[in-house]
């Protein structure tokens, strides 16, 4: 019996390489057609894709636009090529439907430089036992430019120069957003 | 607490200044405990990102991906199998009823058979259903089954492999059947059902050998 890449990575006690495994060959199937492991795609990335959105654009749109990754992807998965792991692509994949959707949906409410009235609005609530604001809450209140570089590069995982290539601005932008966000942040850790 | 390294932490942080920088950054640290607070703060920002959990949205958004795609989901793939086997408590009912039906017609068309042959021992020559204790005894059905075994051994060279794995595996069924029937019996030797289970059993053995019998012999 020939083993599959899979069964080789379970083999060898590699849990982790053999769940990247499985899914390059869910991804492969549902890239034939096959439902059901798309589903399986879908429901093992479901919740970080759905994060991922929240956080960058608001809950109001959230679960329209994560939908909206996930079709996009079932009709990408030809391009799948299976080099970096399912998640890292489906994650950049998310990336490039969430930023086209901004403008069109109007969150840009905020340039990049002009900032500091909604950083300081983030940094001024202190969380106290009557106004306790969740981190996540004030995650979704920064500005636009900030909050999307923090989540790209502090949750995401993201690299100023990725971060840059995908906003369209330079990596010292980047940088200078990024920190302005945790500056602001800083008020809202759990005590 | 502002001066100008403050700017600077987030990049100290993420190990993104130059060593110069670096250097001097640190030992700026060594007179400025508000810098030193704000990047510990800065840390815990960074740490506590990392620990965010994901959240799966309120409602699944597969049924409308899937719709979307022309795909078809799972858990409805389940709910038409769990709907294909569901009943409602009157067809449950009405299904019970009949089932005590059969069962009683079943019992009483058995015992008037058993009343039956028992009224007419000496007429048994073909019974539809034929009593086991009348095949084991028979020598005719041992001899018969021989007959056809051999026959079907000698003509089995004929019949192709797939065939023969089938008659084989059929016939092994059979001969289970057949053994637990008769151990059964043994510990109930009056049950009228086992009695006719193991005739069922040893009828459909010989129907089986003598079919594959003239298969094996047709293609002589």
């Amino acid at each position: 019996m020939e083993l599959t890449t899979a069964g080789v990575a379970t083999l060898r006690g590699d849990p982790d390489q053999a769940a990247k495994d499985a899914e390059t060959a869910d991804a492969a199937l549902a890239a034939s057609g096959d439902g059901r492991a798309f589903e399986r795609l879908y429901r093992s990335h479901v919740a970080r894709v759905h994060s991922l959105v929240r956080r960058m654009i608001g809950p109001d749109h959230a679960d329209d636009i994560a939908q909206d990754v996930f079709v996009r992807a079932w009709t990408k998965l030809s391009t799948f090529r299976g080099d970096a792991a399912f998640g890292t692509w489906l994650h950049r994949l998310a990336v490039n439907v969430i930023l086209a959707r901004r403008s069109t949906i109007g969150t840009e409410r905020s340039r990049y430089h002009d900032a500091e009235g909604a950083l300081d609005d983030v940094a001024g609530h202190r969380a106290t036992p009557e106004l306790t604001m969740d981190f996540e809450e004030a995650i979704g209140r920064l500005p636009d430019g900030a909050r999307q570089v923090f989540v790209l590069h502090d949750i995401q995982g993201y690299r100023h120069e990725e971060i840059a290539e995908m906003l369209g601005i330079v990596p010292g932008t980047s940088k200078s957003q990024l920190h302005h966000a945790r500056m602001a942040l800083r008020r809202h850790l759990e005590r | 607490m502002n001066d100008k390294w403050t700017d600077r932490l987030s990049e100290y942080l993420d190990g993104e200044l130059a060593p110069s920088e670096r250097t001097a950054l640190e030992a700026h640290f060594a007179s400025c405990g508000d810098c030193r607070t704000t990047l510990e703060e800065l840390r815990r920002v960074v740490m506590r990102a990392r620990a965010l959990d994901d959240r799966p949205p309120a409602a699944d958004l597969w049924p409308a991906i899937a719709e979307h795609v022309g795909v078809v989901s799972l858990a409805a793939r389940a709910e038409r199998a769990r709907r294909r086997f569901t009943f409602t408590v009157p067809q449950l009912a009405a299904a019970s009823v009949a089932l005590a039906l059969l069962s009683g017609g079943g019992a009483w068309l058995l015992s008037r058979r058993e009343t039956v042959a028992a009224r007419s021992t000496a007429s048994t020559t073909s019974p539809v259903l034929m009593n086991a204790s009348a095949y084991a005894s028979d020598a005719r059905y041992a001899a018969q089954v021989a007959t056809l075994e051999r026959a079907l051994e000698t003509g089995r060279g004929r019949l192709d492999t797939a065939t023969v794995r089938v008659i084989e595996k059929n016939l092994g069924i059979i001969d289970r059947a057949i053994r637990d029937a008769q151990s059964a019996l043994a510990g109930d030797p009056a049950n009228a059902y086992l009695n006719l289970h193991l005739a069922q059993e040893m009828r459909r053995k010989l129907e089986l050998l003598r079919q594959a019998a003239t298969l094996a012999g047709a293609r002589s």
